[in-house]
């Protein structure tokens, strides 16, 4: 019983049709994964492999613990060599966690996924689509930006992920043209060369990280 | 009306060629902190007029505002040039509160110095871009001239096409390496100088008139 509805509790076996229109008791949509009873419930997961790619067409099944297989199974795949590629926007801290951890530690997450991979291998690849379809915005965001990522992947989350793509995009584009960058109170990091070709004038840096600017060129236009 | 028309643009030539004469160049003190930017400023406004531009200090960022002296009458050969002077806060690519605590400094007090250096970089760059019609850049004489900072804000003042002025600062300490300037940025002159003591500002004010006037 890999799957179970974390509203009622009610199980389901890996690749079950049931689940792909909520939970026929309660209606819940959202459901646990458990890999260690996926191994066990092996045999029901092969003949239901066919049925299971019917699962990119209902993204409203959504269990939680799909977003960290996904990750996981993206950087298993190779994404770990992209992601480190994205050094052009490197003043993201939260982004550049997950890049120092699959590069320089690549053993790290090893540990904790031996169980995954081992459910991995008992599934076949319809099912892992299944899986990936229900990821969460920020799972969305990586998964965008991992060039290398299975196409699997990509092919099912494509329609969900339009529009953290487009956040995230714009994310990296504000990120290019910051021209301070508080690290942390008392701690800055200054693009000169931002500074110098933006026109507005930033006369006060606020404690939250907001910004006073000036703009006496769009004033002066006005008055005249 | 052709005539009229003729005598309008003559007088509107005359004024506007009065006013543009009239109107002294900014020159802004533009360099790394530290290297004796305000010493300098304080220097050209004291012997020139008197008065002083603003406070100097060892402790890096003192400057975090841009200090203007206007009017500043050199003399030099027989002729006269009018500058204003801008003293501008040391340009840097990263500002932490942590160097201020060395200088008997509250945390409190080090991370607000370093909010006002940072917005005085803001403030300097902005100069540059806007407001200058001239640069001398300052660089100590004791430290390494080949720093990101130097050749980038070299870099744009050249691409400006801004008259700039190097001056190798604090030759009065033992470490100093004048030469060392000179070869990092050989397209310039370089001119030494001991702002503090005031060695060599005969020459100093003879290329500001030579560069500016």
């Amino acid at each position: 019983m890999p799957h179970q509805c974390i509203e009622c509790g009610r199980t389901f076996p890996d690749g079950s049709k049931e689940m792909l229109s909520g939970c026929p008791d309660c209606g819940g949509n959202k459901f646990q994964f458990k890999p260690s009873g996926a191994a066990e419930s092996k045999p029901s997961a092969e003949p239901s492999a066919g049925s299971a790619p019917s699962a990119d067409s209902e993204p409203t099944t959504e269990t939680e613990p799909a977003p960290d297989f996904n990750s996981r199974s993206g950087s298993d795949t190779g994404a770990a060599s992209p992601e480190p590629a994205e050094s052009d926007d490197p003043g993201d801290p939260v982004d550049r966690r997950p890049e120092r951890e699959t590069g320089s530690a690549a053993t790290d997450p090893v540990d904790g996924d031996a169980e995954h991979i081992d459910g991995e291998e008992a599934e076949d690849s319809a099912q892992a689509s299944a899986r990936s379809d229900v990821v969460s915005p920020d799972e969305l965001d990586r998964a965008a930006r991992e060039t290398g990522s299975a196409a699997v992947d990509s092919e099912s989350t494509e329609p969900p992920a339009s529009q953290p793509g487009v956040d995230e995009l714009r994310d990296e584009l504000n990120e290019q043209f910051e021209s301070i960058r508080i690290v942390s109170p008392g701690q800055y990091e200054l693009n000169l060369m931002e500074l110098y070709d933006r026109q507005e004038y930033i006369i006060s840096l606020q404690e939250d990280g907001r910004y006073v600017i000036e703009m006496p060129d769009a004033w002066g236009v006005t008055d005249e | 009306m052709g005539l009229l028309t003729n005598l309008r643009d003559s007088i509107s030539r005359v004024t506007d060629g009065l006013f543009a004469a009239d109107e002294p160049k900014r020159i802004g003190i533009y360099g790394p902190p530290n290297a004796g930017k305000t010493t300098l400023a304080n220097r050209i406004a004291r012997d020139w007029t008197g008065d002083a531009v603003g406070p100097e200090s060892h402790i890096p960022h003192e400057t975090r505002r841009a200090r203007r002296k206007e009017n500043v009458e050199i003399e030099r050969n027989g002729r006269k040039v009018t500058i204003d002077i801008v003293d501008t806060p040391g340009v840097t690519t990263k500002v932490d509160y942590k160097e201020f605590l060395d200088h008997d400094m509250d945390k409190e007090d080090a991370v607000r110095r370093s909010r006002e250096a940072t917005e005085g970089v803001a403030e300097a760059m902005h100069w540059l871009r806007e407001d200058v019609d001239g640069v001398i850049y300052v660089l100590d004489s004791t430290t390494d001239p080949f720093t990101q900072v130097n050749t980038m804000l070299i870099g744009i003042i050249e691409s400006q096409d801004l008259p700039a002025l190097i001056l190798a600062n604090k030759t009065d300490l033992s470490g100093s390496d004048v030469q060392q300037i000179a070869n990092a940025f050989p397209q310039h002159e370089t001119i030494p100088l001991s702002a503090l003591e005031g060695e060599n500002m005969d020459e100093v004010y003879t290329k500001i008139a030579e560069y500016f006037g």
